[in-house]
């Protein structure tokens, strides 16, 4: 038996709007069968309070605009909040796995926060992660398994040029989903080559695929990494009756998946078969974290068939494929990838869905031997039209590139240009320094 | 005309308290020794006694808090008993180590109360082999009876066809969700049920003739009539402690809307919170020996620290009492030094032979190299310490309970007691030193060693429901009365609405059970959802969670 401290948030008084699917009722059915179930009072299960993030765990991990106050409601607070608080309980030895059951999601929000998109906006495990830094040295490793039906575009964002995180991201291929994207050749940044994994799999895939990506790809990757913490970002909108997308997972299923993954902090992300699969997930999902038996969970409509053979010959395609990059990450030419200037520079569209906003960034990223390199990301969009500078060190900078850095932010803050010059530090965020 | 007489008795595990009031006043209040092996003999003695000088006094009201069921219960006492169950499809029952068999049923109904499969009527009928016919209690319970209890009625229905003896169904016990607590109080309630109708065989005898009326203290702190007591004997589990706080409601002065209740003992301490002007009950329900139930309960946290509680010295921690029983304290004959001791040497407490307090500290006092008066005062304040570590946990649990909503996250309830209310013989000792600790102001009850009888004489029966509607499919379900309906027009069965019906059938219910229905009905806990599918609203779950509030009646305290 595992003690799991489960952090339960349902939010019952906020909504996107009325009818939307993030809504007061998503978790309600939830909550019912879990209390049913007796589970909240289960010996090895423990419910904890969430609590509010404060500015500056946000601040570590994201940039905000055109400011916390006017895009930051206290919904989203409380989410990252809890997910923090989730995370403490393992980090604290007071449970020794941790489920932050709560919304609203977080995975599609990206680094630059100009409004939600995905219903979400800010990044619950990302800024989970970056508080597990603060806590723990930023030499730690952090693996994030994403199994929401959406690539987790977000996540990848913030981390893709991090070292100390992989993030792996499994999916319904982004040709037939929002947000469009995780595609294989998406393997992250100069300074984390190859630790951006995505398997992106076939509409209909079931249990049976999910499961074969889980034995073939994700464990043998995590056994090569050996990340010090395996974050599982749980969204269940893989189940057969999810409204929004078209996979073929069940409740025994995820169950399953969460045996073998054996997460120390799983975090709710998307689901909106709010009936018939998030009751049923959410219990399975917690006893199989809690180590007991699962084997009588089932939802209550009778399962799609078996999946086609035809997917299951493309998913065994697909995994062959990942485990080949990943095994030979190592051996590929940055030069040739990234090019052989002294920064590579990126220019992107992001098209905010939830609050129809558009954003146009440009983003250079210092080429370094020594470290992932520092960067500078200029970005504006429909709703904050002057142009944002950003400068960011990551988490180990080396003396150089911090001294560049230091410098290119007095250079832009004398360049009336721009609206905000943003500098942002997270090795160096402290509590204290707010105010 | 005269105020009519009413006799309140608490059946303790030490002491029998028995009070005759005469409205408002104060007649009698006497105690005797409580025989375990004769709780009826020990109740009938002390009403004998309470009544021994008002020869003219016919009570109207016997008010009963008794220890019976408890007793049952903790001694595993409880007749054999037989669980059906209706699992669907979730947690494996078997992997829950219930200490009891259960029967496994197909059948299937949802978290809306929908019918996803229906019973299978061979396995029903095969039921009487498999149970046999001489099972004298039997439970029956089904996942989600609450919001549908069909499959429950029809298997009372099939079974009681040929099976004599008691029949608990488990959603008559309690409106709330939680399955295994269900199966528990359900197994529970009929396990004690034949003892509680010898129980109320003996009293319906006295019912009648020399008392009026004779009812029985539940753990919420209400009332309820014998016959009720032999359906639902479950709910006279744990009254003493609800006793108690009946006590503080009928006797306190405090006007704050949170206080803390600290009921001192002599083996036990006793902790219970006012917020806003209303006892905290449990989140679901009692626990007792081991089993948690959803029987409701007022929120009392025990713990071994009392006037007769062991003393020891350990090098490096220092004094450390209880959580043991010493026994009879040094100042009234016993062997043993105590707290009370300690407040009898230090001339806090005028109980038995300070001197022979004293002498006992100096004895132990010169074996650790202290004056006796110091380590008399060093125990006091080790008492007082202890006591306060327990309240700062006890409210830190209470601080703990989830919050669901942002409302509440940013303004969470406030809990911490303005006040400190103290009961029990100790109490005038220990709670002033308490309370001053805590920096609050305090009370002890007057009649502080009787409040507990008082409290059982003054309790109003309690009912309570909970009413759970769904428009969409047209439903409302009141599952304590197993009252299943439709709704009539169920486009405008709006929260209101939902609140009214709720009001009219708590009331409605107290009638059939023969309560006074005119207090007033208030709402324990509401909530109210729209339910959105395809982006279009399809209808509200609503669910509303009353009791049917009667004013305790108020005790006079002694004018000094």
């Amino acid at each position: 038996m595992t003690e799991v401290g489960l952090v339960f948030f349902p939010a019952f008084d906020w909504a996107i709007s009325p009818d939307h699917p993030e809504r007061q009722e998503r978790l309600l059915y939830t909550r019912d069968q879990i209390q049913e179930e007796g589970l909240f009072d289960h010996p090895s299960i423990r419910e904890y309070r969430p609590r509010l993030a404060e500015d500056y765990e946000i601040l570590r991990t994201h940039v905000v605009l055109p400011s916390l106050e006017q895009t930051v409601t206290e919904s989203h607070r409380i989410a990252a909040g809890g997910t923090i608080a989730a995370s403490d309980l393992v980090l604290d030895g007071r449970a020794q796995r941790a489920f932050a059951l709560l919304r609203p999601p977080g995975h599609h929000a990206n680094r630059i926060v100009h409004g939600s998109r995905g219903f979400c906006l800010l990044n619950n495990e990302a800024i989970m992660v970056d508080h597990l830094r603060s806590r723990l040295g930023p030499e730690l490793k952090v693996a994030i398994v994403d199994t929401d039906a959406h690539h987790g575009d977000g996540t990848q964002d913030i981390f893709y040029n991090d070292p100390g995180v992989l993030h792996i991201s499994l999916h319904q291929d982004g040709r037939t989903l929002y947000p469009g994207t995780g595609f294989i050749t998406e393997r992250g940044g100069p300074g984390a080559y190859g630790q951006t994994v995505n398997i992106p799999l076939p509409p209909g895939t079931g249990d049976e695929g999910m499961l074969t990506a889980m034995e073939r790809v994700v464990l043998p990757i995590l056994r090569d990494w050996q990340p010090d913490y395996i974050i599982n970002a749980a969204g269940q909108d893989n189940h057969f009756s999810d409204p929004i997308t078209n996979m073929g997972f069940s409740a025994q299923g995820y169950a399953q998946l969460t045996e073998m993954l054996k997460p120390d902090i799983v975090v709710l992300e998307g689901g909106y078969s709010i009936e018939s699969a998030l009751p049923y997930i959410n219990v399975g999902l917690l006893l199989a974290l809690a180590g007991l038996d699962y084997s009588k969970v089932q939802e209550p409509q009778a399962r799609l068939e078996p999946q086609p053979k035809t997917i299951t010959n493309q998913v065994a395609a697909i995994c062959d494929e990942i485990i080949e990059l990943w095994g030979r990450r190592l051996e590929a030419d940055l030069g040739e990838i990234f090019g052989e200037a002294d920064f590579f520079e990126r220019r992107r569209q992001i098209y905010y869905d939830t609050d129809n906003i558009y954003e146009n960034q440009q983003e250079h990223i210092r080429l370094c031997q020594d470290c992932p390199g520092w960067r500078v990301i200029f970005t504006h969009s429909n709703r904050v039209r002057q142009v944002t500078a950003v400068v960011m060190l990551p988490w180990q900078p080396c003396p150089g590139c911090r001294e560049e850095a230091k410098e290119q932010h007095r250079q832009l803050l004398g360049d009336e240009q721009f609206g905000q010059v943003i500098w942002q530090d997270p090795a160096k965020v402290l509590p204290a320094l707010e105010s | 005309m005269l105020a009519a007489f009413m006799v309140g008795i608490d059946v303790g595990g030490t002491n029998t308290d028995a009070v005759l009031l005469r409205g408002a006043e104060v007649e009698a209040l006497i105690k005797v020794p409580t025989d375990p092996s004769d709780l009826l003999g020990s109740t009938t003695l002390a009403l004998h006694k309470v009544l021994e000088h008002y020869k003219e006094a016919k009570p109207v009201k016997l008010h009963l808090s008794t220890t019976l069921s408890t007793n049952a219960i903790v001694e595993g006492r409880g007749s054999p008993t037989q669980v059906v169950t209706v699992p669907g499809p979730g947690v494996n029952l078997k992997s829950l180590d219930f200490p009891f068999t259960l029967v496994e049923l197909d059948g299937y109904i949802d978290h809306r109360g929908r019918e996803i499969s229906p019973l299978q009527l061979e396995q029903v009928s095969r039921l009487r082999n498999v149970l046999g016919e001489s099972g004298e209690a039997l439970a029956i319970v089904g996942k989600f009876s609450q919001r549908n209890p069909a499959h429950e009625q029809s298997l009372k229905e099939e079974i009681a066809k040929w099976h004599k003896g008691i029949i608990t169904l488990g959603h008559r016990l309690s409106g709330r969700a939680n399955f295994p607590r269900r199966i528990v109080t359900a197994y529970l309630n009929s396990s004690i049920a034949r003892q509680q109708l010898e129980f109320l065989r003996v009293w319906q005898k006295v019912q009648g003739s020399a008392i009026g009326e004779i009812l029985i203290l539940k753990a919420d702190g209400g009332t309820m009539t014998l016959e009720d007591s032999a359906e639902r004997p479950i709910e006279s589990i744990l009254s003493g402690p609800a006793a108690s706080i009946m006590g503080v409601k009928a006797l306190a002065q405090c006007a704050e809307a949170n206080f803390l209740i600290v009921d001192i003992g002599g083996t036990t301490t006793d902790l219970a919170a006012v917020v806003d002007g209303e006892v905290l009950f449990e989140r679901d329900g009692a626990t007792i020996s081991g089993y948690k139930t959803l029987v409701p309960a007022v929120l009392a946290r025990s713990t071994g620290l009392g006037g007769d509680s062991r003393i020891r010295y350990e090098a490096g921690t220092g004094i450390v009492i209880g959580p043991e029983r010493a026994g009879t304290p040094v100042c009234l004959g016993g062997e043993h030094l105590t707290p009370t001791d300690a407040a009898a040497a230090l001339g806090l407490a005028s109980v038995g032979s300070q001197e022979a307090a004293r002498q006992a500290w100096r004895d132990w006092g010169e074996s650790l190299g202290l004056s006796g008066e110091k380590l008399a005062s060093e125990v006091f304040q080790a008492f007082v310490n202890q006591l306060r570590r327990l309240v700062e946990d006890f409210y830190t649990e209470l601080e703990s309970m989830p919050l669901y909503t942002i409302r509440e996250v940013l303004d969470p309830p406030r809990l911490r007691p303005a006040a400190v209310v103290g009961l029990g013989a100790p109490a005038p000792v220990f709670i002033p030193a308490l309370a001053n600790n805590m920096g609050l102001p305090w009370e002890v009850l007057p009649f502080a060693s009787g409040a507990n009888a008082i409290g059982a004489a003054a309790a109003r029966a309690t009912v309570g429901v909970t009413l759970q509607a769904d428009t969409q499919l047209g439903k409302v379900t009141i599952p304590e009365m197993g009252y299943q309906g439709d709704l009539h027009r169920p486009l405008f069965f709006d929260l209101g609405k939902a609140r009214s019906l709720a009001e009219e059938k708590t009331r409605e219910y107290a009638e059939s059970l023969g309560y006074d229905a005119s207090g007033e009905v208030y709402i324990v806990e509401e909530e109210s959802f729209q339910m959105v599918r395809g982006f279009r609203t399809v209808g509200q779950t609503h669910m509303v969670r009353t009791q049917l509030r009667p004013e305790v009646c108020r005790v006079r305290g002694e004018d000094g």
